[in-house]
């Protein structure tokens, strides 16, 4: 097995992005507002192209120079949480389209998934996209070639060291 | 309108406090599946309160921050309370029956062998020493 050196990511820009994404989707909901949605949507997709969180230039713009939220930078892949705001964008998008279609209760549902599972990893630490991604590089999968880190459940957060 | 948005909002309210109680009940279910494994882990149960500490060998966080933490805190409260170290690469099946998922994760067992808290991730020495002190 080929062991891939982890990086550095800044978790808090992560958590920013998802409280992000939670704050717009459950105004848009409320407020019954699609055009929310196809922003989230849009933002998920610029970053899963940029290989950036997409809501991060908040924190990396504004949260964190105003010293408002302060960096958690942990020994982790940075691939996997890319795999998960790409799979977030593609839920995001269908349940936009499923609106605009005026299928309302199929995209508010779509839509409602990606804010759980963002709430479940701002909050619970477990990233379900993340933990996709090493399950597809364990049944050797084409690209997905990162494990891991040492002594962590696939999906869960790591440590801090 | 107002109406609709105001059902919207209770809607919304009403999910998000299911998913807190999701999280809630997960976490007890952890605490009561540690308490029906306490017996295959301390058949001979001393009546003290149980720190039960699951780390790996090549988990560094253990070794830097939740061992000195442990240390600490056995320093501070001496042989009041028992630490239980298990090596969860070298009993899987017990990792898995207290339902851990990453290491290090603290259970903290009070006098009667009932798990009281749980801590995924790294513990502080002085949240552990809260805890065993509340046990």
């Amino acid at each position: 097995m080929t062991t891939y050196a982890l990086q550095k990511v800044d978790h808090s820009a992560l958590k920013t992005n998802q409280i992000m994404i939670i704050l717009f989707n459950t105004i848009g909901f409320i407020l019954n507002v699609p055009w929310l949605a196809v922003l989230v949507a849009v933002v998920m997709g610029l970053g899963a192209l940029l290989k950036v969180p997409g809501f991060g230039f908040l924190y990396k713009y504004v949260l964190k120079p105003w010293g408002w939220v302060k960096p958690d930078v942990l020994d982790d892949n940075p691939e996997p949480h890319r795999f998960a705001q790409f799979l977030g964008f593609v839920f995001m998008t269908a349940g936009s389209i499923a609106l605009f279609l005026g299928a309302a209760v199929l995209g508010w549902s779509l839509v409602w998934l990606v804010s759980v599972l963002a709430a479940l990893n701002a909050f619970g630490g477990f990233c379900v996209g993340c933990a996709v991604y090493y399950w597809l590089g364990r049944i050797k999968v084409p690209g997905f070639i990162k494990q891991p880190p040492a002594g962590t459940f696939p999906g869960m957060r790591p440590s801090r060291s | 309108m107002a109406d609709i948005i105001l059902w919207r909002l209770a809607l919304a309210v009403g999910l998000m406090a299911g998913g807190v109680g999701l999280y809630w009940l997960s976490n007890r279910w952890l605490l009561r599946r540690a308490h029906n494994s306490i017996g295959d882990l301390l058949p001979n149960h001393s009546r003290t309160p149980v720190l039960v500490y699951f780390t790996t060998p090549t988990c560094v966080p253990c070794k830097t921050v939740q061992r000195p933490a442990i240390e600490k805190v056995r320093g501070m409260l001496g042989e009041t309370f028992q630490i239980v170290e298990i090596d969860a690469t070298e009993r899987p099946d017990l990792a898995r029956r207290w339902g851990v998922m990453s290491v290090p994760t603290t259970f903290v067992l009070d006098a009667q062998g009932n798990a009281r808290y749980v801590n995924n991730g790294v513990a502080r020495a002085d949240k552990l020493l809260k805890q065993i002190q509340a046990v």
